[in-house]
C-alpha cells in the first residue's frame, strides 16, 4: 500500500466515519473488502471509485453494523469524581470568605428568583382549575362612543344567549351569570349577607367549580334551588353542615323561600369568578322581564365552543347580533360583540379601543424578566469570582495537566464544582424560600407554597441547578483547561488573556446596567404610584366616609342625615348613589340645545342632594352648586368634560335633559376622577331630583376619624336596627383599587435591592481579589512615596469607569421600557431625568464605597508585610 | 418455511457461499453473486445479511491471511455449517414439494 500514490487511497473521511461508527468486531474485514474493492475500481476512475466508496460506507450505516452504544466505554473515571469533590471542599474550606461570597451571593438570587417565579406560576394559574377553560368564551360588547373611544363590557342582553343556543350549531352550551350581588340569605331569622350571583344551570357544567353535595347535573333545575358555599354552610349549620344542609329553607332578600339544593366549594383566589351562593337564573329572569330586550344588558355570557377551528367563525357570526336585533330602536347605540378565551380573561384583561391590550399579564412579564435578570447577576458574580481566583487553582491545574490529565478532564472538574455550588446554592434556598413565603404571601396577597410533594417542584430545582451549574460554570470550564503548564507550575501569577479580562470587565458592566435599570424601574413606578395615591383627584378625599344605606333607611334620608349633622364630629352630609371615586353609572339618553340628533353619547348621572358639592368638598367651576333654598330638583350640575362634550362656551342655563327628566345647567364642577387614573375622565351631570334613590351617604367627619366613625355606628344603628353597618373610608377604598400597583412597588423595590445587593457580592470579591494581587505594586508604590489617596484612586478608578459604562448603557433601555409603562396610564408623571440621575448615584455610590473599602484595606497596609515575601 | 427462517436473499448468499468453498470471503461473495444472477450487491446489505446468518448459526468465519492489496487487513472467511446445509436442504425439499404439487394445467397457457 505504500508504494501507492497518495491519491490512490481511499476517502480518509470516509473511513473515519467507518471506524466510528462500525461495530469494532466487524471492523477490520468490512474495512479490508471496501479497500479491496476501491483499489479493484480504480480501474474505472479514480473519482468514481472514491464516490462509491463513500455510498458503500454511507449504506454500511445500518443496524447491525452500527456498535453499541455505550456511554462509558471500557476504562471509566469514576476514580477521579472523588478527588474533584474533595478538592472542591478543600478549596472551598481554605477560602471561606470567597466560598461565602460566592454562596450568598447565588442563594439570595435563586431565592428571589424562586419567589418571583412562584408567584408568576400563581397568576397564570389563576382560572386554569377549569376542565374546559380553552373552550369556554366569554362574550363582550363594545360599546362606541361619539366621541371615538370604545367603551368594553360584560352586560350582555338575554336574547343574544337564547339566540346563540338555537341557533350556532358550533356552540355547544351557553351560561349566564349575573354580576356579584350582596344578598340577604336568612335562616330562622338569622341573616348574613353574602355576595353571590344568579347562575343559570349550565354554570356547573360548563365550569369547574366543585359540589361537595347536590348534583351538578339538577342542582340549578328547580327556579327555587339555591346553592350555598362551604363557608356559608359552616356558618348556619356548624360543623355538622354535610348532614343539615341539604333541603333546608331559606328567605332571601326576606322575600322569597328557597331551598338547598346543594353546597360547594367556595372557588378560591384561584378564579375570579367569585361567589358565596348561586340562585337560578331563570328566577331573576322571571322577575325582571327587562331582562329579554336586547336593548339592555344583563348577565354575563359564557359560551363553550368544543371546536377550536370554529372559533372564528362564531366570533364573526356573533359581532353585529346586537345592532341587527336593536335596529330602529332609537337608544341603539353603536356596538359589536367580540369573545374572549375565558382562561385569558385574568391576565389580558385591559381592553383598549375594544382590543385587549394586556392587563396584568404585563405585570407578570416584567416579573418574570426580573427573576431572570437576578439569575443571570448571581451567574454573573460566580462566573466572575471563579475565573478572578483562578490563579489561585494554576498550579493545581499544571499539575493535574503533568500527571495526564486531558483538557476534558480539567473542564469536567469545573463543571462539577460549579454544579456542586449550585446545587447547595438550590438548596439553601429552598429553604430560605420555605421560611420567607409566609412573609411574600403577605406582601402580595397570595398563599403560594412550595410544594415538595409535586414532581414539577423536583424538576424545576433539577432544571435550576442544571442551568445556574451551566450558565455559570462554562466560562471557566472553558478558560482554566488554557492554562499553559509550564507558566502554571513556575507559580505566581498566570497573566489572564486580554480577552479573559476584557470579558470579565464585560460581565461587570452588565451586572451593573441591571441593577441600574432595575433601580430607574423601581423608582418610576414608586414615583408615578406615588402620584397617583397623592393626585388632586378634584375633591377632597380625606376623612371622608361613605356608609352605605341599609334597609329602608334611603327613605328616612332627611331623618338619618339630621341625626347624623348633630354629632360634633360631622361637618357635612350628602347622599349619593355610589362612591365618586369608582362611579359607572351611565345614560345614552341624554339632550341638550344643539346635540346633533345622530350622536349617541354615554354620559354618568350622579344622583345626589343639595350638599353633594360640600361635602365632597368639589370645586365650582362656573355657576353655582345646589342650595336647599333655591328649587334645583331640575337644575344640573355638569363636569368640565360634559361642558365640553356639549360644547357650549357658557353652559350656565343651558337646557339639558335626560331619563324624560327636563331642567337646566346652573353650575359646571371641575373634573373629578371617576375611574382609576388609567382611563380618562368621562362626562358626568349631577342632578340632586330624587335624594331617596341614594345608595349611600357620604359623610364629612374632623380629624379624629376613629371617634366619628363610633359615633356614626351608633347613629346608624338605632335608626336601623337589625341591619349591617357597612362603611369605607374613601381614601382606604381608592388606594385599594390600587393593591395591584402597590405590590408591583413594594416587588420591584425589593428585587431592585437584592440585584445591588448580589452585585455588590461580586464586586466586593472582585475588587478585593485585585486588591491582593497588586499588594506587592501597592507596596512599592508606597515606599516610593505614594500616599493613602493616590493607591485608594489608582484602585478604584478601573472599577469606577465600568459602572459608570453601566450607567450610560442603562439608561437608554430604562428610558424606552418605562415610558412604554407609564403610556398605559392617562394621567401620569412626566419621565424625570432626575430618576435616572437618581439610579446613576445610587449605583455609582455603592459600587464605589464597596470598591474604596476594600482598595483602602489594601492601601493602608504596611508596605513592609507585602514587601518582605519574595 | 419449516424451522428454518431464511429469506431469499440469505439463501443465495449461503449457496453462494458454498459454491465458493473455500475462497468465500465479502469481495468474492459479491462479485459471485454478480456475475452468476446478473444483479447488484450492496456491501452493507450483504454484510448485514453474513453477520445475521452467522448468527443464526448458518455459517461459520474465521479470519485468514493479510494481503497488501486490502491495507494490510485480513479477510474473513465463510464456510456453511451442517445446520446450515439442513437449513437450505429443507428449502430446497419445500420448493420441490411446491412444485410437484402444481397441476399439470395450470401453467398450460395454450389452453387460454
Amino acid at each position: 500500500m505504500k508504494n501507492q500514490p497518495p491519491n490512490l487511497y481511499p476517502p480518509s473521511l470516509a473511513i473515519r466515519l467507518l471506524r466510528w461508527f462500525c461495530e469494532p468486531a466487524l471492523l477490520e474485514d468490512v474495512e479490508g473488502d471496501l479497500e479491496e474493492l476501491f483499489s479493484n475500481r480504480l480501474k474505472n476512475g479514480r473519482r468514481r471509485a472514491k464516490w462509491l466508496f463513500y455510498w458503500d460506507v454511507l449504506l454500511l450505516f445500518r443496524p447491525g453494523i452500527i456498535r453499541e452504544i455505550r456511554i462509558f466505554k471500557g476504562q471509566t473515571n469514576h476514580i477521579m469524581f472523588k478527588n474533584y469533590i474533595k478538592i472542591a471542599w478543600r478549596n472551598a474550606m481554605r477560602y471561606k470568605g470567597y466560598t461565602a461570597l460566592n454562596l450568598l451571593g447565588l442563594i439570595v438570587g435563586m431565592a428571589s428568583s424562586i419567589l418571583i417565579l412562584l408567584w408568576v406560576q400563581d397568576e397564570r394559574n389563576v382560572n386554569a382549575f377549569h376542565t374546559n377553560g380553552d373552550q369556554i368564551y366569554q362574550v363582550f360588547r363594545n360599546m362606541r362612543q361619539s366621541n371615538g373611544q370604545v367603551n368594553t363590557g360584560t352586560s350582555i342582553p338575554k336574547p343574544l344567549g337564547d339566540l346563540v343556543k338555537s341557533e350556532y350549531t358550533e356552540v355547544a352550551e351557553v351560561a349566564w351569570l349575573s354580576w356579584s350581588l350582596p344578598m340577604d340569605i336568612a335562616r330562622d331569622n338569622q341573616a348574613i349577607e353574602e355576595s353571590g350571583r344568579f347562575a343559570s344551570p349550565e354554570v356547573l357544567t360548563m365550569f369547574s367549580f366543585e359540589l361537595l353535595l347536590g348534583d351538578s347535573q339538577t342542582a340549578l333545575n328547580s327556579p327555587s334551588g339555591l346553592l350555598i358555599s362551604e363557608r356559608v354552610a359552616e356558618k348556619h349549620f356548624g360543623p355538622n353542615w354535610r348532614n343539615e344542609a341539604m333541603g333546608q329553607v331559606f328567605k332571601v332578600e326576606e322575600q322569597f323561600d328557597v331551598q338547598v339544593t346543594g353546597v360547594f366549594r367556595s372557588p378560591g383566589t384561584e378564579s375570579t369568578l367569585d361567589f358565596e351562593w348561586l340562585l337560578p337564573a331563570q328566577a331573576y329572569f322571571a322577575a325582571n322581564p327587562w331582562v329579554e330586550d336586547w336593548g339592555n344588558g344583563a348577565f354575563e355570557t359564557y359560551l363553550l365552543i368544543p371546536d377550536t377551528d370554529k372559533v372564528q367563525a362564531v366570533a364573526d357570526k356573533i359581532r353585529m347580533e346586537i345592532k341587527k336585533h336593536t335596529q330602529g330602536n332609537p337608544n341603539a347605540g353603536d356596538e359589536e360583540l367580540i369573545i374572549h378565551r375565558f382562561s385569558d380573561t385574568y391576565l389580558y384583561s385591559a381592553f383598549d379601543n375594544g382590543v385587549v391590550s394586556g392587563g396584568r399579564i404585563e405585570y407578570v412579564r416584567i416579573m418574570t424578566i426580573v427573576a431572570i435578570f437576578i439569575l443571570l447577576v448571581a451567574c454573573i458574580n460566580f462566573m466572575n469570582l471563579t475565573t478572578a481566583r483562578s490563579s489561585r487553582r494554576s498550579k493545581e491545574i499544571g499539575l493535574r495537566k503533568v500527571m495526564g490529565a486531558a483538557r476534558k478532564s480539567i473542564r469536567t472538574q469545573f463543571y462539577l464544582e460549579a454544579f456542586l455550588l449550585a446545587g447547595c446554592a438550590v438548596a439553601v434556598s429552598a429553604v430560605v424560600v420555605a421560611f420567607l413565603l409566609p412573609l411574600f404571601n403577605e406582601l402580595v396577597g397570595k398563599s403560594l407554597v412550595l410544594n415538595f410533594e409535586a414532581p414539577e417542584t423536583w424538576f424545576f430545582l433539577m432544571g435550576l441547578i442544571f442551568g445556574v451549574g451551566l450558565l455559570s460554570g462554562t466560562y471557566p470550564a472553558l478558560l482554566l483547561p488554557t492554562f499553559n503548564v509550564i507558566q502554571s507550575m513556575k507559580g505566581g501569577v498566570v497573566k489572564q488573556s486580554g480577552f479573559a479580562s476584557y470579558f470579565r470587565k464585560g460581565l461587570v458592566v452588565f451586572q451593573f446596567a441591571i441593577s441600574t435599570l432595575l433601580i430607574i424601574g423601581t423608582t418610576v413606578i414608586y414615583r408615578q404610584i406615588d402620584f397617583v395615591l397623592n393626585k388632586d383627584l378634584g375633591l377632597n378625599k380625606d376623612n371622608l366616609l361613605a356608609v352605605s344605606l341599609e334597609g329602608d333607611l334611603a327613605s328616612r334620608l332627611e331623618t338619618y342625615k339630621n341625626e347624623l349633622l348633630r354629632l360634633p364630629q360631622v361637618t357635612h352630609v350628602s347622599g349619593a348613589s355610589g362612591n365618586p371615586l369608582n362611579y359607572g353609572r351611565s345614560t345614552s339618553s341624554a339632550n341638550w340645545e344643539g346635540k346633533n340628533p345622530n350622536e349617541g353619547y354615554e354620559v354618568n348621572v350622579m344622583l345626589t342632594d343639595e350638599h353633594f358639592i360640600e361635602t365632597t368638598g368639589m370645586e365650582i367651576l362656573a355657576g353655582r352648586s345646589f342650595s336647599s333654598q333655591l328649587q334645583d330638583s331640575t337644575n344640573f350640575i355638569i363636569n368640565e368634560v360634559a361642558a365640553e362634550l356639549m360644547g357650549f362656551e357658557d353652559p350656565i342655563g343651558k337646557k339639558l335633559s335626560f331619563w324624560g327628566i327636563d331642567g337646566k345647567i346652573v353650575g359646571v364642577v371641575k373634573n373629578f376622577h371617576m375611574r382609576d387614573l388609567y382611563e380618562p375622565i368621562a362626562p358626568l351631570i349631577i342632578t340632586c331630583i330624587s335624594p331617596s334613590n341614594s345608595s349611600i351617604v357620604l359623610i364629612r367627619t374632623n380629624e379624629n376619624t376613629s371617634d366619628a366613625l363610633a359615633a356614626i355606628e351608633q347613629v346608624t344603628q338605632s335608626l336601623n336596627p337589625g341591619e349591617d353597618f357597612r362603611y369605607q373610608f374613601i381614601d382606604q377604598a381608592y388606594a385599594e383599587s390600587y393593591e395591584a400597583e402597590q405590590t408591583m412597588r413594594t416587588l420591584a423595590n425589593l428585587f431592585a435591592l437584592v440585584s445591588i445587593v448580589i452585585s455588590t457580592l461580586g464586586l466586593l470579591g472582585l475588587a478585593s481579589y485585585s486588591a491582593e494581587q497588586r499588594s506587592k505594586e501597592i507596596g512599592v508604590r508606597k515606599v516610593h512615596g505614594a500616599s493613602v489617596i493616590q493607591v485608594l484612586l489608582l484602585l478604584s478608578k478601573d472599577y469606577g469607569k465600568l459602572i459608570l459604562m453601566a450607567f450610560v448603557l442603562a439608561v437608554p433601555f430604562g428610558y424606552y421600557f418605562m415610558q412604554n409603562w407609564l403610556n398605559q396610564f392617562e394621567f401620569r408623571e412626566a419621565l424625570n431625568p432626575v430618576v435616572f440621575l437618581f439610579a446613576g448615584v445610587i449605583v455609582m455610590s455603592i459600587g464605589v464605597l464597596t470598591v474604596a473599602a476594600k482598595s483602602y484595606q489594601a492601601a493602608s497596609v504596611n508596605p513592609v508585610k507585602s514587601l518582605k515575601e519574595e | 418455511m419449516g424451522k428454518y427462517s431464511i429469506g431469499e436473499f440469505e439463501e443465495v448468499l449461503l449457496l453462494t457461499v458454498a459454491i465458493l468453498y473455500d475462497n468465500a470471503y465479502g469481495i468474492s461473495i459479491k462479485e459471485e453473486i454478480e456475475d452468476r444472477l446478473n444483479r447488484k450487491v450492496s456491501v452493507g446489505a450483504m454484510r448485514t445479511a453474513l453477520s445475521r446468518l452467522e448468527k443464526k448459526g448458518f455459517l461459520q468465519s474465521e479470519f485468514g491471511e493479510a494481503t497488501a492489496i486490502r491495507g494490510g487487513k485480513r479477510k474473513r472467511f465463510y464456510k456453511v455449517t451442517p445446520y446450515g446445509k439442513k437449513a437450505l436442504e429443507e428449502v430446497m425439499e419445500n420448493r420441490k414439494k411446491l412444485w410437484e404439487a402444481i397441476p399439470s394445467v395450470a401453467f398450460d397457457f395454450k389452453a387460454l
